[in-house]
Parts: structure tokens; sequence; C-alpha cells
């Protein structure tokens, strides 16, 4: 028996990851600029897949994705002091100064949006004030956590939103520096989706104090970008 | 406009247009008249025009401190950060906004795009679009969003016209009648030719003739 239904929840997931939805990614490029003009090429469409997949499955998934199981539970149970504890803890382990301000504006800019057509909502109201305070830093998959339990998103759905969104996001930037075409672009997207979809099933219950990432040679690329005199992106 | 928000200039225009010089031209006259800017500089592929106007307006002529002029970039999508997603753009201005609460008013330039290039109102009050004669004395009748609807069309190198063969009166009587009765102004941001009118739009239009915040306050 096929389930053939449709609901509103369904075009929050849409509007949230369209590349569309104003939350400045198209301005990160995670370190691709940097690795691009340096000489660790990347070997075409199959090469930059594979490097996309490394970012998912050591840096995105384990980090960003157990943040934002743990924040999305906390916003549900209303426990705003463990929410500021898993936006303080994931803040802090983006080692790159860059990737951290750049994640920080981009879930600003989240909640903001969200906020101006979601007006009353205990947890999102709360969760934007703190920042406004500077009590938080409104990092990305914190604030995605906020927003998507405040739509009425499903956890696991939000968690491939941001799998989704980054995705695009490095591919976009991969797009606009030369180093695939189009109709490659959306061969690696297509191509990555087991690995979004097992980076979230993997992630998204581990616990806070397990979250973990590990991928030096990202991290060094980052730290150059943030020394390029001339550049097009902001991380 | 709350009372709040600081005004807004958004100045628009293709690649060498002269966006950066007409900047580094308004803001010495606001300045000798006591208002004070802060500047947003998106580019392209660097910060160079953003450290230029910051070496040249505030460490060596001292007109604002060097924090009031940001460098933004904007990942290749100049018109992106202007139109469809200001949300970076809106940051930095409220940064700015937060931190000189007495500023009388914040330029934001666009990185050089074409001509269909416009400002979201929710970043700029007020939209300079600037093209120049080299061109080709073609380019206002080509109409686009930005010739179309800017608040003021700047045509600006209008000393290389007889080198390039553009016809001024051509581009001055296409630019009436693409854009009926707003305003228009000739200038040469090299020498500072009708830089002056264009300043005075921007007392007038943009600030209402008030007075500057640092003499109104006293």
């Amino acid at each position: 028996m096929s389930i053939d239904k449709i609901n509103i929840d369904e075009l929050s997931i849409m509007q949230l990851s369209d590349s569309f939805f104003p939350t400045g990614m198209y301005t990160m490029s995670n370190g691709l600029e940097a690795l691009f003009y340096s000489d660790k090429k990347v070997n075409g469409a199959n090469g930059l897949r594979d490097l996309i997949r490394v970012y998912v499955e050591h840096q995105i998934g384990p980090a960003d994705c157990a943040a934002l199981g743990n924040s999305y539970g906390y916003a549900e149970d209303l426990d705003f002091e463990k929410l500021l504890e898993a936006d303080e803890t994931l803040f802090s382990m983006k080692l790159v100064r860059e990737i951290r301000e750049a994640a920080a504006r981009s879930g600003n800019q989240l909640l903001r949006c969200v906020g101006s057509f979601i007006t009353h909502h205990e947890i999102l109201n709360k969760y934007q004030e703190a920042t406004k305070a500077r009590l938080a830093s409104g990092v990305y998959p914190v604030a995605l956590a906020v927003v998507s339990s405040t739509l009425r998103i499903p956890k696991r759905k939000a968690g491939l939103i941001m799998l989704y969104a980054f995705t695009v996001s490095l591919v976009g930037a991969a797009l606009r520096l030369g180093m695939v075409q189009h109709l490659e672009g959306q061969r690696i997207i297509h191509e990555l989706k087991p690995s979004m979809l097992n980076a979230v099933n993997d992630n998204i219950d581990r616990p806070l104090t397990s979250m973990w990432q590990f991928v030096p040679d990202i991290d060094i690329i980052q730290m150059a970008h943030e020394r390029m005199g001339s550049k097009m992106f902001i991380t | 406009m709350s009372s709040r928000r600081i005004p807004r200039i958004g100045i628009g225009g293709p690649v060498g247009s002269g966006k950066t010089m007409l900047i580094e031209q308004v803001v010495p006259i606001l300045s000798s008249k006591g208002y004070r800017a802060g500047i947003i500089s998106n580019d392209v592929v660097s910060r160079e025009d953003a450290d230029r106007m910051r070496k040249n307006l505030a460490s060596e002529r001292g007109l604002m401190p060097e924090d009031l002029v940001v460098g933004l970039a904007t990942g290749g999508c100049p018109h992106t950060a202007v139109r469809e997603d200001p949300s970076m753009n809106i940051s930095a201005v409220e940064e700015m906004e937060s931190k000189y609460i007495d500023l009388d008013l914040i330029i934001i330039e666009s990185g050089g795009d074409n001509i269909t290039t416009t400002f979201s109102p929710a970043l700029a009050d007020y939209f300079i679009y600037i093209i120049d004669v080299s061109g080709g004395d073609k380019y206002p009748r080509k109409r686009g969003l930005g010739i179309e609807n800017c608040d003021l069309l700047v045509i600006n190198k209008i000393d290389l016209a007889p080198h390039v063969g553009a016809d001024l009166s051509i581009m001055e009587r296409d630019a009436k009648e693409v854009r009926g009765n707003k305003p228009y102004v000739l200038v040469n941001c090299r020498t500072g030719q009708g830089i002056k009118e264009v300043t005075e739009h921007l007392v007038r239009d943009v600030l209402f003739e008030s007075a500057p915040k640092a003499v109104a306050r006293k």
C-alpha cells in the first residue's frame, strides 16, 4: 500500500532547504576556494564528491548533526539551559574563526527570517533574545533545530535539511570556481544522498558529550582561506 | 524608517564604472558639512576597494575611524548580496549602527554587476546607479532595472566622451526618456565635476536637509 499524503511541514522543509532561502550560504566555500588556489588539486567531479563526503562523514555529521539532534530535543522539552549548552559546545568546537563566525551569522539570519513570520513561539523567541544579548552564538545547526521544532519539521528531516544545504553550498561554490560544471554538480548531489542519509541516522541521536570531528587537512585549508588577500567567499 | 535606522544609500553599477571613486568624492564633501558616514563595500574578488577607501578616507585624511570602512566578500554573486539575500549586508549595517549611533548615513557599495542590479529596500533607502560613457552612449537607452529604477542615475567619465565616440546629449535625452522625472547627473569623478550636485541630492532627498547629528546634539 502506498502512502501518498502531503502536508504543510513538507513545504517548510522545501522552504528551508532552498538555496533561495536567505541564510547567506552562497557566500561560503568552506575552504574550497583556498584549496582551488593551492597546489593540492581536487581530481575532477569525483574528487570533489569524495571530498564533500569527508566533510559530511567527519565534520558535519558527528558534530553539527549531533548538535542539531540534541538541540531539537531541548527545544521540544523547552529546556533552554541545555539548548544554550549545545550552542556553546558546538561554537567552541569550530576551530577556524571564519567558519565559526559564518555558522553563527547564518544561524542568526535563519532565526531572523523565520522570526519574521513566526512571531510568537516561546523557545524561538527566547533563543533569538539570547543571541541578541550575546548569551548564545546562534550557530546554524542549533538555530535550525529550534526553527525546525517551531515549524513542526521532524528531527531527522531537519538533519537532512542541514546536510542538503551544506552539500548544495559546497557544490555551488565549486561551480562558481569552475571546478565542476552544472550537470556534474547535480550528479554529485545525487551520489551523495546515501552519505547524507547515513550522516543523519548515525549522528542525530549522538549524545552531546560524544560529539566529535577530525579533518585536520580541511581545518588547515580553512585556516589558509582566512589568510587569503583576494577572495570571493567569506569562508 | 524607524527612528533608530540610519539612512542607507546603495550604490550599484558595472565593474569599473566609478562606484568607489564616487564614494571617495562624496564623503569628503559630506564631511565638510558635518555629516558622518560609514561605508560598507561589497567586492567580488577581494577587499581592495574597501582597503583603498580606508587608506584614503580614514588613515590619510582622518575623515572617519578606520573601522567605519567595512569590506565584504560576496561569493561571486554581487546582485544576490544586495537583492535576493541581503542578510549579510544587513548584519554588517546593523553592527555599524549599534556601534556608531551618531552616524548620519551609511553608504553600501555593491560589487560591480550588470544593468539589472537593484538594491533591496530592506537594505538601502536610496539607490544610486552609476554608469560611464566608455560603455557607449547607448547605455541609458538599453534600460535595465538599475538604470530605470534607481533614485539617482550618475553618468561618469564624461571627459572621455569625445575619445570613445559617445554623444552626451544622446545619453541625456535617453536618460530623460527612460527615467521620466527621476534625476540624473553627469560627473567626472576624477576631477570632481558634478559631485557637488550628487551631494546636494543626498542632503535633500536622503537626509531631508536635517542638521548633522553631531551638530544637532550640541
